[in-house]
């Protein structure tokens, strides 16, 4: 644990150096709200047959996209951008001469931007419900809580394989940016995927953030438990199962080849 | 890198010298198991550094002086803390006794980007001996220093033989090589050649027959 902590503590102290940092993504939130929140005024309740399954407004609705859009970019990119700081200073090297493991070296540096991930969803939630008449009544917090967990243990892989990526070709998989972007078009971020045409609502189907998405408000919005949520529960765990132990195998392969080839540092 | 084959005994200091690009770096890494060789095998007190490399680095010490390996914005103290707790550390019993060694205690609590270059070779110096390790990898400890503080790291590497560290230091400066070595090597194209001096041939005449000998290029 006191290894974990070690990494906690350095990304504390480095976001603590640089304090207006969290005052501008905080203030960039706001702004998102602000802006959605007249987007949500323009679709009175009812007015569209595929909101009816969220409660029929748009602004909740939205809120939860963007909310858990900004924790998968966190996923996809938080593991590349750590190994990417530790090739260009050395920190890498440095990190794997101690007895430190690689596993443990992977999910400690990116704990800290994932607990701020999580802070920034609850400011999202507070924000929109002291400003914009957010309703969280119904909210289920156990299954919220859950998809959070379920939605991280999904994505997280993908931010695994781009430092793999990152290690052997000194550049990012351009699959996780595709990604990105994928899963803000096909998994529901800024409106239903009903809407979508039969043959892209299949393939959003393949995306993991549709199923966390889908989880995420049917919690919070109707306030629906992990049992009725069998469906999209399934399908992260599924993936998260499978995914996780690649990933970790191939970030691995990624190491021993940087070491044969001597590319673990760029500096 | 071919035909490297040597042992150290406690307490010993090896100089390694070559030419820029002869492979001495690469030697340090592979001994600090940062990389993996195509064959043969190491071993630091008798753990083999790739099938055992956690029991191995327990026994290094890695001393890059590369200034960059720090995190700037933190204070010293604080990266020491964060690199001390890599090794399984209480930074508050780690950090104190290789503060006063190195004469960092006025430093501790201010920024590292903050200091002058060689504040911050000794913190490098302090982190690679922050587990007091049996054995130290220094690459070219005094590179960029001025005389006096290259004088007072080459102090420091002269006190850890007296406690029966041992040392392989990388280092362009042939006078340093003498002062310090208890053996001497060249590297040159992948290759380790121990030298002996002689009143008949002075350092520098050696490792300039050794690199143009072995086809090296002095650089």
């Amino acid at each position: 644990m006191g290894k974990v902590w070690a990494f906690f503590v350095r990304d504390f102290l480095w976001e603590l150096s640089y304090p207006l940092v969290p005052l501008w993504r905080w203030g960039g939130i706001v702004f998102r709200l602000v802006t959605f929140y007249f987007l949500g005024v323009l679709i009175s309740p009812g007015a569209s047959s595929y909101l009816a399954p969220y409660g029929g407004y748009y602004f909740p609705f939205v809120v939860l996209g963007l909310a858990l859009a900004s924790f998968q970019e966190v996923a996809l990119t938080s593991v590349s951008e750590s190994i990417s700081y530790g090739m260009h200073t050395g920190t890498l090297e440095i990190m794997l001469a101690t007895p430190t493991s690689l596993s443990t070296i992977v999910f400690s540096s990116v704990l800290y931007q994932f607990s701020i991930a999580a802070l920034e969803i609850l400011l999202y939630l507070a924000f929109g419900a002291w400003f914009f008449n957010l309703s969280l009544a119904q909210a289920n917090i156990p299954a919220t809580a859950a998809f959070l967990l379920l939605a991280l243990l999904a994505h997280l892989p993908l931010g695994i394989i781009s430092a793999g990526f990152l290690l052997i070709f000194k550049r990012g998989s351009p699959i996780t940016v595709l990604f990105g972007h994928f899963s803000a078009l096909l998994g529901g971020v800024y409106f239903p995927v009903q809407v979508l045409p039969g043959w892209l609502q299949s393939l959003s189907f393949f995306i993991p953030f549709t199923h966390a998405l889908e989880g995420l408000r049917q919690a919070v919005i109707n306030g629906k438990g992990l049992l009725e949520l069998k469906t999209p529960a399934a399908v992260l765990c599924i993936l998260a199962a499978v995914l996780m132990p690649l990933s970790l195998a191939f970030f691995a392969w990624a190491v021993r080849q940087a070491k044969r080839l001597g590319t673990l540092s760029q500096y | 890198m071919r035909q490297v084959a040597f042992e150290l005994n406690p307490g010993e200091i090896l100089c390694i010298l070559g030419p820029n690009g002869s492979g001495k770096t690469t030697l340090i890494k592979l001994i600090a198991t940062l990389l993996i060789p195509t064959e043969g095998r190491i071993f630091i007190h008798g753990q083999d550094t790739i099938r055992r490399p956690m029991l191995a680095k327990r026994r290094l010490g890695f001393i890059t002086c590369n200034e960059w390996s720090f995190y700037g914005p933190l204070s010293g103290w604080q990266n020491l803390a964060f690199f001390a707790r890599l090794h399984g550390l209480d930074p508050r019993t780690a950090i104190p006794p290789v503060a006063r060694l190195l004469k960092l205690a006025p430093y501790l609590d201010r920024r590292f980007f903050s200091y002058s270059t060689g504040i911050k070779r000794r913190f490098d110096l302090a982190r690679g001996m922050l587990h007091q390790p049996d054995l130290l990898l220094m690459d070219e400890p005094t590179t960029n220093l001025d005389p006096i503080a290259a004088g007072e790291v080459r102090d420091l590497i002269g006190r850890l033989r007296e406690e029966g560290k041992t040392v392989i230091l990388v280092t362009h400066r042939l006078g340093e090589a003498q002062k310090l070595g208890d053996r001497l090597a060249v590297m040159t194209a992948g290759r380790l050649h121990e030298i002996r001096p002689s009143p008949q041939e002075s350092l520098e005449d050696l490792y300039r027959r050794t690199v143009q000998e072995e086809g090296g290029a002095l650089g």
